[in-house]
């Protein structure tokens, strides 16, 4: 056993039960230090994660715990997406009861995240991922003097526990067909396993829960409600590191666990891809709530990178990879610009970001080049990661013409989504009444989040090579090329 | 390369690189200015004028160091590079280059410096400045351009600063409509520029000048029957900038810019562009005439040909109308026509040695004459009609001499002054090349531009006052006097320097140059070298003279008019050009707008657009109605969307 490989994992959590333990001792006015003090112990354990004294690749708890690149890639989203909601949070600190609390449970979700990335057997997937959804029970409904928000947390609550349901179930089968939870394991042997029906139903059902994680049609509905309802630094969080989570699981299991089935299944993940864009698109269009908005958006969203998971190949592989850094970025960009508006408004309705850009020339500058890039506009993040999302698939169309189709029916919704995150930035600068002219301030760190945010959205649109090797490396140990090696592996962790 | 037997040239083998600082400089003070100099008048003209004369002794050291060698390229930075066409942006330091540097460079000091004053009292005074430097910057970068590509984007640069200048009254309709049609008259030629880019590049895969010299000399048959196509296509570029007929009409109506904008860029730099990029490319033009199939019929004509009768028609056709101006500032942009229609034919007549020398004589005296007739302007409270002023000899005495000096340079009176040397070379090179009729019409020309100038001097600086405004002008102060005695030296004397020769050299390095060596020799070396020209050249300004003399010599008003009315209306209304460009293009314009205006509005807005927004929205209206917030109805969609996901994962 090597439980030295889960030293980042172990850090954070020791951050969340510091942080826990300090806010029963800290001033309730002083609590802003907290998420400070949360920060630079992320940023610290981010420079370990990626400095030398990183745990090498190896596995862990009987090969339940993995760390290679995928997981490290994936790490890496998750702290800075961590680090950036600290940071944005603390203008919500005087709203929040208990925000020691607050900055205690997306510490905890993080570690949730990280052990998801790590996550190399059904049951520590189950069980991270379950960490990371019942902090969000908590942190979704966190403004209980809010009915919204409490709603809003009901409704994630009743979905989690449904979505969960299908998934243990699913997890049951698949243990009873396979014998085993570990994912190496069943990749050894998915010839013979996808000929049993339990299995392929228990698969299925394990998908439903991280289709529910992702907002995937048809387990998205409660995402516009909760994304409205939540406090804005967790909708930002659940839409960059809860979906992050979802995909990393995803892309482990299709591309290194069961590629035979997922190659199977790609017109069926095809299909479900092109709806799933479509439908945030087209709901996106009548909204005039942005939060709201960004929950359409992030449906959206889902539908492209699920393209990429249905390609199949190294590109797609690499290009959801790459395509989630570069939205993680752009959506915290977004959501903390929407973070200081909603802060001291209580809606999120366009009308609140009417002449943004003569109240606070920066938080509008900021929310465009992240609305922008969404968009896919060169030269952003934003475009790239789609663009060679798109191209992913177009490798496809040679051998299936339904990819040419999915891609056609993808630019389609590429271009409605337009409308809408043009909309905000008409609104921010042209406003169709004369709204509200209170000046809006953003404070340090919250400029601090959005700087590092923009040069990250910028940087990855113009320099996109750095990322894409990146992106290349991590995914390189996946595939199916790898699954007889890593067949070989299990035993010597086992004995 | 020699380098041991040239020691000088290895110790300096960077300072080329100081182009960079030259081109660089007026960019920076622009840049500066628009981002926070701008606040103070004094730093903003000090910027301005500082970075513009740094920029004029650095050319002159330039000149002097490479200006008399095979030239050099300063380092170079790669931009674009796709299989099959590499483009740096690099800086070309020869002899050509670094005359010009110098006139620009010199003109745009002297302009810099009279517009602190001119431009006083205008609210925009850093907008104008910031302007300027702009202009400035891409002016230079046409002229120390090393390849096509760059030159055609510093040329649509001139073509944006030079509308930014023009229409710099912009809240005046004719200044804003002078801008408009200049940028729009200017795009015309600019097409025919790009696609004779394509051209060349399409035929010896290169664009860079020195590469296309030695594809040139090595095979002088690379371009094959594109040759003379090539080389017109990329004349109409120059057509368009120099302001040749037909695409003149814009000149004359960018004189709604401030005075010394029209002195700079109309005058010496921009329109000298066109003439400036034909003798950098004349290699490509001297080819013998090869036309495609289709247009087989032109054969007779070779690309020089063309060009020496556009330059030609346009100086005879300005020189007309000019007679027939009463605005001091048109007459003087159709005196530019009728000199830039001279440089033109003199490249046509395979003389860029005299086009040059003439460019750069002219950018002088022409500066001279714009500043000059600005000085008048402002003294005469902002009168511009010559026949309400009058008088002005002793009311602005400097200005008055100045003036005359200019004037006498423009019609090139013998010895003493510039232009009588470099007009003479162009005739000297439309006899050699054996264009008669050309010459002739050149001949004319400098008959009739004696006879404008010498009315124009005769109305306004001499007799009585014909307004209360002329009546009380007084002598403009020195920033604006001081720039127009500077310009008065180089006006007269600059013939006397062995200009022609040293251009001869540099684009006929094979012929053998005669310097003149004593002073007579010196003076008279027209008379020596072609009298034909000089004789009848002296003859015409004699005629010219006397005729002005005679018509204008206190006259209260035009003569002309009353004695031949058909012809005097006919070149007031400046030969119709406009009238037939309104009757002709903007009804046919307006036809083709309003066609695209409908197929806009009810194919691509109407049907496309809307159809497709309005079925998307409703759509999009449609699909909200599932999303009830009813959290049944969300369970239930759930577990249906479970049951679907297996029963078609399983089928």
């Amino acid at each position: 056993m090597n439980s030295s490989l889960l030293v980042i994992e172990f850090l954070v959590a020791l951050l969340g039960l510091g942080v826990l333990l300090a806010d029963l001792w800290i001033a309730p006015s002083a609590r802003r230090t907290l998420a400070y003090v949360a920060t630079t112990g992320l940023l610290l354990v981010f420079t370990i994660h990626a400095g030398a004294l990183a745990p090498a690749d190896g596995t862990a708890f009987g090969g339940m715990f993995l760390v290679d690149g995928l997981a490290n890639f994936f790490k890496s989203i998750f702290l800075v997406a961590a680090m950036v909601v600290l940071m944005v949070s603390t203008r919500f600190a005087d709203r929040l009861n208990g925000y020691g609390e607050f900055v205690a449970l997306i510490l905890f979700a993080t570690v949730g995240m990280l052990l998801t990335a790590s996550a190399n057997d059904f049951i520590l997937m189950f069980v991270s991922l379950e960490l990371i959804t019942v902090t969000f029970y908590i942190l979704v409904s966190f403004q209980r003097n809010r009915l919204s928000s409490v709603e809003a947390g009901v409704k994630y609550l009743i979905f989690g526990a449904l979505a969960a349901a299908f998934m243990v179930f699913g997890i049951t089968l698949i243990f009873g067909s396979a014998n085993s939870t570990n994912f190496f394991e069943i990749a050894a042997k998915q010839g013979e396993l996808a000929k049993s029906p339990v299995f392929l139903i228990g698969l299925l059902l394990t998908f439903v829960g991280l289709g529910f994680k992702i907002s995937a049609f048809p387990f998205q509905m409660w995402t516009p409600d909760v994304y409205q309802g939540a406090p804005a630094p967790v909708t930002a969080f659940l839409a960059t590191g809860s979906k992050a989570a979802g995909f990393v699981l995803i892309l482990r299991l299709a591309y290194g666990v069961v590629p035979e089935l997922s190659a199977k299944w790609s017109h069926l993940l095809l299909g479900f891809a092109v709806i799933t864009a479509l439908y945030g698109s087209f709901c996106g269009l009548a909204q005039r709530s942005v939060k709201r908005l960004m929950g359409y958006s992030s449906i959206s969203n889902a539908g492209f990178l699920l393209l990429g998971i249905a390609a199949a190949n190294d590109t797609g592989s690499s290009a959801v990879a790459f395509f989630l850094a570069a939205y993680v970025f752009t959506t915290l960009l977004v959501f903390a610009g929407v973070t200081v508006v909603t802060a001291d408004g209580e809606t999120d309705d366009f009308s609140a970001f009417g002449g943004l850009g003569q109240r606070s020339p920066f938080l509008a500058a900021g929310l465009t080049i992240g609305l922008v890039s969404l968009a896919g506009v060169p030269p952003l993040a934003g475009f790239f990661a789609k663009f060679w999302l798109f191209k992913a698939a177009a490798l496809r169309v040679a051998d299936d013409r339904w990819f040419l189709v999915a891609i056609l029916a993808a630019c389609v919704a590429v271009v409605i989504s337009f409308y809408y995150y043009f909309g905000i930035i008409r609104a921010m600068y042209w406003p169709r009444h004369t709204a509200e002219s209170t000046p809006v301030e953003p404070s340090i760190p919250v400029r601090l989040a959005m700087v590092t945010c923009i040069a990250a959205v910028i940087l990855m649109g113009v320099f996109p090579g750095g990322l894409v090797s990146v992106a290349r490396q991590a995914v390189a140990g996946l595939g199916p090329a790898t699954a007889p090696a890593a067949h070989a592996a299990p035993p010597v962790a086992a004995h | 390369m020699d380098h041991s037997a040239a020691p000088l040239a290895v110790t300096s083998s960077h300072a080329q690189d100081l182009a960079w600082v030259v081109l660089l400089f007026p960019l920076v003070s622009a840049l500066s200015i628009t981002f926070g100099l701008r606040r103070s008048r004094t730093l903003t003209n000090t910027m301005a004028l500082s970075a513009v004369v740094t920029g004029f002794f650095l050319s002159v050291a330039l000149f002097l160091g490479f200006g008399f060698g095979p030239g050099v390229n300063a380092d170079a930075l790669p931009w674009l590079s796709i299989p099959g066409l590499n483009i740096h942006l690099g800086l070309k330091v020869d002899s050509l280059s670094t005359l010009m540097l110098m006139v620009v460079t010199g003109i745009s000091s002297l302009v810099h410096l009279y517009s602190t004053q001119y431009m006083d009292e205008d609210q925009d005074y850093p907008r104008y400045f910031a302007a300027l430097g702009l202009f400035t910057f891409a002016m230079l970068g046409i002229v120390l351009s090393d390849n096509l590509v760059q030159t055609f984007i510093f040329w649509e640069l001139v073509g944006v600063t030079s509308y930014l200048l023009v229409g710099f009254w912009y809240e005046k309709p004719a200044a804003a409509d002078a801008a408009k049609k200049a940028f729009l008259t200017n795009r015309i030629g600019d097409f025919g520029f790009i696609l004779g880019i394509v051209i060349v590049w399409a035929a010896t895969g290169t664009v860079q000048f020195d590469e296309l010299a030695q594809k040139l000399h090595a095979d002088p048959k690379v371009l094959g029957n594109m040759a003379s196509l090539a080389g017109v296509l990329i004349f109409l570029g120059a057509m368009g900038k120099s302001a040749q007929v037909p695409l003149h009409v814009w000149l004359p109506d960018a004189m709604e810019g401030p005075t010394p904008v029209s002195a700079l860029i109309h005058a010496a730099t921009m329109v000298a562009a066109g003439v400036y990029m034909l003798c950098r490319v004349f290699f490509l033009l001297d080819l013998p005439a090869a036309w495609p199939d289709a247009l087989s019929f032109l054969s007779p004509f070779s690309a020089l040909g063309i060009i020496a009768w556009v330059g030609g028609i346009t100086s005879l056709l300005a020189g007309l109308i000019a007679i027939q101006q009463d605005d001091i500032k048109r007459i003087l942009a159709y005196s530019t026509l009728s000199q830039l229609g001279y440089m033109i034919m003199a490249v046509g007549c395979a003389g860029p040695d005299a086009a040059m020398f003439h460019l750069t004589t002219h950018a002088c005296f022409k500066a001279l004459l714009f500043l000059g007739a600005g000085s008048v302007i402002v003294g005469c409270h902002h009168e511009q009609n010559i026949w309400k002023m009058g008088g002005l000899w002793k009311r602005m005495p400097t200005t008055a001499i100045c003036f005359a000096i200019g004037t006498a340079a423009l019609c090139g009176v013998p010895v003493v002054t510039a232009g009588f040397y470099s007009k003479d070379a162009i005739f000297a090179a439309a006899l050699a090349d054996g264009r008669h009729m050309l010459f002739g019409i050149g001949i004319l020309v400098a008959g009739l531009t004696t006879l404008y100038m010498a009315r124009l001097f005769l109305v306004a600086f001499l007799g009585t006052p014909r307004s209360e405004q002329a009546e009380h002008a007084h002598e403009s102060p020195w920033r604006m006097t001081l720039p127009l005695t500077i310009l008065a030296f180089p006006s007269v004397a600059l013939g006397w320097l062995p200009i022609g020769g040293f251009l001869k050299h540099r684009f006929f390095p094979e012929v053998a140059v005669h310097y003149p060596d004593s002073l007579t020799e010196i003076l008279f070396e027209p008379f020596n070298h072609s009298p034909l020209g000089a004789v009848l050249g002296l003859g015409m300004i004699i005629f010219g003279a006397f005729a002005a003399v005679m018509l204008y010599w206190s006259a209260a008003q035009d003569p002309l008019p009353d004695r031949v009315p058909g012809i005097s209306r006919a070149l007031s209304r400046r030969l119709y050009f406009d009238q037939v460009y309104e009757a002709v293009f903007i009804p046919l314009h307006d036809a083709v707008a309003a066609l695209a205006d409908w197929f806009d509005r009810w194919i691509v807005q109407g049907f496309i657009v809307r159809g497709a927004s309005g079925g998307v929205e409703l759509f999009g209206r449609g699909l909200r109605l599932v999303q009830t917030g009813n959290l049944q109805t969300y369970a239930f969609f759930f577990v249906a969307g479970v049951a679907l996901v297996v029963l078609l994962a399983l089928n």
